[in-house]
């Protein structure tokens, strides 16, 4: 219970941060953020009742967040790397002022 | 009682570290927060049993992903005199909307999931390699073929403006 309770926080941290932050660098961080605490939960609700030493299941768990922390770093590179190239054609990394794609 | 006391200490960390991260407008502190929050979920996999990933943790986010973006800050902001700021437009409804949020994954998650307790086993590294090359085979391969996509991807978006 008190994993999930921290876990939802940390999300909800992450949430504000998208929310409330105007440097595209930093809205980046924040969806780190709630990538992490997404991770943390599936790795460990994964595992269950591991404690009493299920190894094959925590080996599962783990594989799978491996493989879902793989994707994550691929999403980090190619967000940095558009983020980047934004930075060149706007000269400014501030979400408010890119309303080029606006309707 | 030892994975109690390391839980709660992981879980200030964590959530201090967040909240650094996203409060500071200061590019280091900022930084130095998202690194206290990866430590924290690096020790959070270490304590549910899953070293492995504990440390593809630190060494892709903490070593990579990190720097890569103090990388990227600095490059963005060169232009700038002294450090970058970051700025925030904090807003009530914000803190509404992300804390009723929080309480409804909390009433979503807490009466469906099978509680975890701290692991008093460890899978190994080779636990993991027999079922990402066995059951897991097509998964990982799509990973690896994602990864090339992504390194595709970022060669492309960087390359574009010098032609």
């Amino acid at each position: 219970m008190s994993l999930i309770v921290v876990a939802s926080i940390l999300f909800g941290i992450g949430l504000f941060g998208v929310m409330v932050r105007r440097d595209i660098i930093a809205v980046l961080i924040a969806v780190e953020i709630m990538m992490g605490a997404a991770l943390v939960l599936l790795v460990a609700l994964g595992s269950g009742t591991a404690a009493l030493g299920d190894v094959a299941r925590i080996s599962r768990a783990q594989s799978v967040g491996l493989l879902v922390l793989v994707a994550a770093a691929a999403e980090a590179a190619v967000g940095l790397a558009l983020l980047v190239a934004i930075a060149r054609r706007w000269q400014s990394t501030r979400i408010d002022e890119m309303t080029e794609g606006r309707g | 009682m030892t994975a109690i006391v390391v839980f709660w200490l992981l879980s200030a960390l964590a959530i201090a570290g967040a909240l650094l991260a996203i409060t500071s407008r200061d590019v280091l502190r900022t930084a130095g927060g998202l690194g206290a929050f990866l430590l924290a979920v690096a020790g959070f996999f270490a304590l549910y049993g899953a070293g492995l990933i504990a440390l593809a943790e630190i060494f892709l986010y903490v070593g990579g992903v990190l720097v890569l973006i103090l990388f990227a800050m600095m490059l963005v902001h060169r232009s700038e005199r002294g450090r970058p700021d970051l700025e925030s437009r904090p807003s009530v409804a914000a803190v509404f909307a992300s804390a009723a949020f929080v309480v409804a994954l909390i009433g979503v998650l807490a009466p469906a999931a099978v509680l975890p307790r701290a692991a008093t086993n460890m899978s190994t590294p080779s636990d993991v390699a027999e079922l990402l090359l066995g059951t897991y085979l097509p998964q990982f391969e799509i990973a690896g073929v994602l990864l090339l996509a992504g390194l595709a991807a970022v060669v492309a978006v960087m390359g574009g403006d010098d032609r």
